[in-house]
């Protein structure tokens, strides 16, 4: 393990952990970033990869002289490669009340948690640097966005995660405001949450807010990831029995709701679905990516599966 | 307000139950966090909401029916002077109904008998637990039941016996069923032992019932506490022969009354009275009818068909008449009358022109009236009617109009009441003097029934100092007397001596006529009605051993009357007249017929006393008797005028009750009843709207 990556390793299931020596965090289009890395850059640079030649110019380093094509050409020519940069990944965590929903590894907080430790374990491990935030009330220091490398960020990330509990809401337009305004372009934004009631207010205006705030990511060329964890109870709706059931709200933002499950279902599942297919349309409709995980499936195929979407290399 | 049993309250701990139910079925609510309340419909909680709200009153109500039902069983009672009113303390009753056809009377809504009913089941729920309840009923047929610890089963059998159609008439009155009542009220356990008699309040219902036989108390219990409604009955329809008018001619006399409790002054009301011969409607007339008094009608009808008619007096224009069972009287009528005589002779002779009856029965032969035509006399000796009434009894002379004692020494005791019986039920009986009448013997045995008291014979015109008796002469008759009815004159008894005849002791109280006389004022002739029956007393001979009479012209015309005045009361006997109920002796050692007016045909075989009696009278009207000989019978079946007499509210009597019995209660738990039920409808009202 390398060096401040064991501040993360709690965090991490053994059997992910695993899994994260084969993976590598890809992108399907060259980076843009700020220093020399491991990623396609979208210019010209030290690197590997032939990209095209130029002639020669006063002061360019004679090592780049392509000898053979000066043969061919009978004039001096430098040979270009592009440039590899780092790729700066930025995670944002949904902490409020609702991620709360489960029990051990099945809640949705700490599959996030789980998937935001193996994110940022992989990116710092090649080098990238990580910006994050786990939100929730109040708002996580800004300090965090900024995207980091070293040890202390790592450390810094694994005491958020690890001393979060999910509770109320999330502050989702200051936490992308900053996000926005912290990182170069061409940034990774993976974006974890449910996407249920993104600030407790249930109204439809607050997730066109949100998904304003996704697409402004989206225009200032970073990629915008949104990993759905939803936990089954919440898709499947379980409850049918005629007995009067009593649904306390995790956001603590509405009054407890009372009455029979078997009733409440059939509108339950209509709305909810209704509200799922919204936010997939949207995402495709403004080019960002939707992942969806349900809490209790495997959290390695699911990193797998998220990381291949990553490069582009698997559909939804 | 008092409990008969308190303890039964602690049951009102029990309106916990339905709090706790209310709780327990309210279900406390599986509660879950989570996060995606947004996609929950809040309508439901709403509603939650609501329900809460609405199930307060239902718990009310249902908290309301264990109250009531604690009350119930916790028996309130009233020390008040209420109608109704239950020995307190535990003991032996019987409940004694009234079932007469009298409790058809309706009343309010109700008949008498349905408020009798309800009375009853108030005195067997208001019966302190532990005590024994039997029941008796007025109605033969009805149940009888010993004392028992479960009310239940007298309630049952009260209402068993009102489906099966009581009441009925032919009741005993109740104070007929009350010895029977108290036979079947057995005191094992020295409990005090109450009949609790149930019925009306006139005076042949519950004012006919003393406070109490021997250490039994007799506790009235009124069926309906307010006066009767007023009502008109018909209480009787007689005919009689009227040869004055005509040969065929017949009276035919109503009585009406109209029964009102509190009558007003000049408070007068007219009423249709009808007579149908046939089945065809005759005459109608029209009476005016005061509060509780008798009113006549006669009506004159000739017959023309030969035979006995049916026929029927009915009132009409009685709508809403709130016992119609009396509004109509049955009658056979009949204008030809074979009258059977009987002639009991107590001085027979060999010689004809001796024998005591040859001039009486010389007059009927010779007669030509027209009522005495067919008419036919049995002659018998004394001995001979003692044997036939000792071995018969009563049916010996069920076809004998008359009975004539002549010169017979006097009835022998046993025999008498027989005699009087048939005299009470119509028959004609002449009694005639001479020297084997044995007057202390008469009176002793037929005292009931004499027009006046006999004495020792006396030879007339003799007095002190002379030698020979002279005779006396007849004065004139009393034309308006009876017997004389149809005679213009003294019809030919002018000169008619009397030499002896037997005295009679005035009797002012008796009541009497005196058809003929001597001149000296010494009564010849004296008359009394009895019953159904008439009586003619003559205080000489009926041959010439006393008199010339039967020599005189005028002695046909003298039998002729007679007989016929007899032969008025046994005229209606044609049809044997039976109050609902009663049995009709048919005959001996035959097998009877009887064609009842519901169209059946009944027969009536001889018991084992081989008299044959028909006992299916339950239903008022005519009644025929063949037995496949060529002679007929015929009676009818009537209502007692006893069932109608609502006139007189008798003042009933609390009963005296032993001592140390404890206090009387009224019931008052039978209204918590009600309520109870009228909150368990509220509550299923209540229970439906809360799961809609």
């Amino acid at each position: 393990m390398k060096v401040g990556l064991e501040a993360l390793a709690d965090l991490i299931p053994a059997n992910v952990r695993a899994v994260l020596q084969t993976q590598s965090l890809r992108v399907g289009r060259p980076v843009l970033g700020r220093a020399f890395g491991h990623h396609a850059a979208a210019r010209a640079g030290p690197g590997l990869d032939f990209r095209d030649h130029r002639g020669y110019a006063p002061g360019d380093d004679l090592r780049r002289l392509d000898w053979k094509a000066i043969a061919r050409r009978d004039r001096l020519v430098l040979r270009q490669t592009d440039s590899e940069d780092d790729l700066t990944l930025a995670l944002l965590v949904d902490g409020s009340g609702g991620m709360g929903y489960g029990e051990g590894e099945a809640q949705k907080f700490a599959v996030a948690r789980a998937l935001t430790a193996a994110l940022a374990w992989i990116a710092v491990s090649q080098g990238d640097p990580v910006a994050f935030a786990v939100g929730g009330t109040p708002l996580p220091p800004a300090l965090t966005l900024k995207p980091r490398r070293h040890r202390e960020a790592l450390d810094s990330l694994g005491q958020q995660l690890r001393n979060h509990r999910p509770d109320k809401t999330i502050a989702w337009a200051e936490i992308l405001t900053a996000t926005r305004l912290m990182l170069p372009p061409r940034s990774v934004v993976i974006v974890l949450s449910d996407f249920l009631d993104p600030v407790g207010s249930g109204r439809a205006e607050d997730d066109l807010a949100l998904l304003g705030e996704l697409t402004h990511l989206k225009k200032r060329r970073h990629d915008v990831v949104l990993v759905q964890i939803l936990h089954r109870d919440e898709l499947e709706f379980p409850w049918k029995e005629q007995r009067a059931f009593r649904f306390v709200d995790l956001l603590r933002r509405r009054p407890a709701l009372e009455g029979s499950a078997l009733g409440l279902r059939e509108a339950y599942l209509e709305r909810l679905h209704a509200h799922l297919t919204w936010w997939e349309e949207s995402s495709m409709r403004h080019g960002i990516l939707l992942e969806r995980i349900t809490s209790d499936v495997a959290l390695p195929e699911a990193l797998i599966h998220l990381m291949q979407r990553l490069t582009g290399h698997r559909r939804p | 307000m008092n409990l008969l049993a308190p303890l039964a309250l602690l049951a009102i701990g029990g309106v916990a139950l339905p709090v706790v139910a209310h709780l327990l079925g309210r279900q406390p609510p599986r509660e879950i966090a989570f996060g995606a309340l947004r996609f929950l419909p809040t309508a439901s909680a709403v509603v939650s909401q609501r329900r809460a709200l609405r199930d307060l009153p239902l718990l009310l109500v249902r908290a309301a029916i264990l109250v009531a039902i604690a009350l119930v069983f916790a028996r309130p009672v009233a020390r008040d002077d209420g109608a109704l009113q239950v020995v307190a303390e535990v003991h032996d009753c019987l409940l004694l109904v009234d079932g007469s056809g009298s409790m058809g009377l309706r009343h309010g809504r109700s008949t008498m008998f349905e408020h009798a009913i309800e009375r009853a089941g108030e005195v067997l729920d208001a019966l302190p637990p532990g005590s024994r309840v039997g029941l008796i009923t007025s109605d033969p047929r009805g149940p009888r039941l010993e004392p028992t610890a479960e009310p239940e089963r007298i309630a049952q059998a009260l209402r068993t016996w009102q489906r099966d159609g009581a009441p009925r008439l032919g009741a005993w009155s109740l104070a007929d069923a009350l010895p029977h009542a108290i036979a079947l009220l057995p005191n094992p356990d020295a409990r005090p032992r109450i009949v609790y008699a149930i019925g009306d309040r006139y005076a042949g219902g519950l004012g006919a019932l003393p406070e109490r036989v021997d250490d039994v108390a007799i506790l009235a219990v009124p069926a309906h506490p307010s006066a009767p409604p007023e009502h008109v009955a018909l209480m009787a329809a007689t005919w009689e022969a009227a040869p004055d008018l005509d040969p065929s001619a017949l009276r035919i006399r109503a009585t009406v009354r109209r029964f009102v409790a509190a009558p007003a002054e000049e408070d007068t009301r007219e009423v249709s009275v009808a007579l149908t011969v046939d089945g065809e409607p005759i005459t109608r007339a029209s009476v005016v009818l005061p509060p509780n008094e008798d009113r006549t009608v006669e009506f004159t009808h000739v017959v023309q068909a030969a035979g006995v008619v049916p026929a029927s007096v009915r009132l009409e224009g009685l709508d809403g008449d709130p016992w119609p069972g009396d509004n109509e009287r049955p009658l056979w009528l009949s204008a030809a009358h074979g009258f059977e005589v009987l002639v009991v002779n107590g001085d027979p002779s060999e010689l004809r022109a001796h024998d005591e009856v040859y001039f009486l029965t010389t007059a009927v032969s010779a007669t030509e009236d027209a009522v005495l035509d067919g008419i036919r006399v049995r002659s018998m000796a004394p001995d001979q009617l003692e044997h036939v009434l000792r071995k018969d009894g009563r049916s010996a002379l069920e076809h004998v109009d008359i009975m004539v004692l002549a010169n017979v020494r006097a009835p022998a005791a046993d025999i008498s009441p027989t005699i009087l019986d048939a005299v009470r039920d119509g028959m004609g009986l002449w009694i005639t003097g001479g020297d084997r009448v044995a007057a202390q013997d008469y009176n002793a045995a037929l005292d009931e029934v004499l027009p006046l008291r006999l004495r020792d014979a006396l030879e007339v015109g003799t007095a002190p100092g002379r030698e020979r008796a002279l005779m006396e002469g007849l004065a004139p008759p009393d034309l308006a007397h009876p017997v004389f009815s149809g005679f213009a004159d003294a019809g030919g008894l002018d000169g008619t001596r009397v030499r002896k005849v037997l005295l009679l002791e005035p009797d002012a109280n008796r009541p009497h006529g005196v058809a003929l006389s001597l001149t000296n004022g010494a009564p010849v002739l004296v008359t009394r009605d009895v019953g159904d029956g008439r009586v003619a007393l003559l205080t000489t001979t009926i041959d010439r051993d006393w008199s010339d009479l039967p020599l005189r012209p005028g002695f046909v015309p003298l039998v002729a009357g007679t007989l016929r005045w007899l032969g008025g009361g046994a005229a209606s006997r044609v049809q044997p007249r039976l109050w609902v109920g009663e049995p009709q002796v048919l005959g001996n050692d035959k097998t009877f017929v009887v064609d009842t007016p519901d169209g059946r045909e009944v027969p009536a075989r001889p018991g084992s006393d081989g008299v044959a009696r028909f006992e299916d009278t339950m239903q008022p009207g005519h009644y025929r008797v063949h037995n496949g000989d060529a002679q007929q019978a015929y009676f009818v079946v009537e209502v007692n005028p006893t069932e109608s007499d609502t006139s007189a509210p008798a003042e009933v009597r609390t009963g005296a009750l032993p001592e140390g019995t404890g206090v009387m209660a009224t019931p008052r738990w039978r209204i918590w009843i009600w309520l109870a039920l009228g909150l368990l409808g509220l509550e299923t009202v209540l229970r439906r709207r809360a799961v809609t």
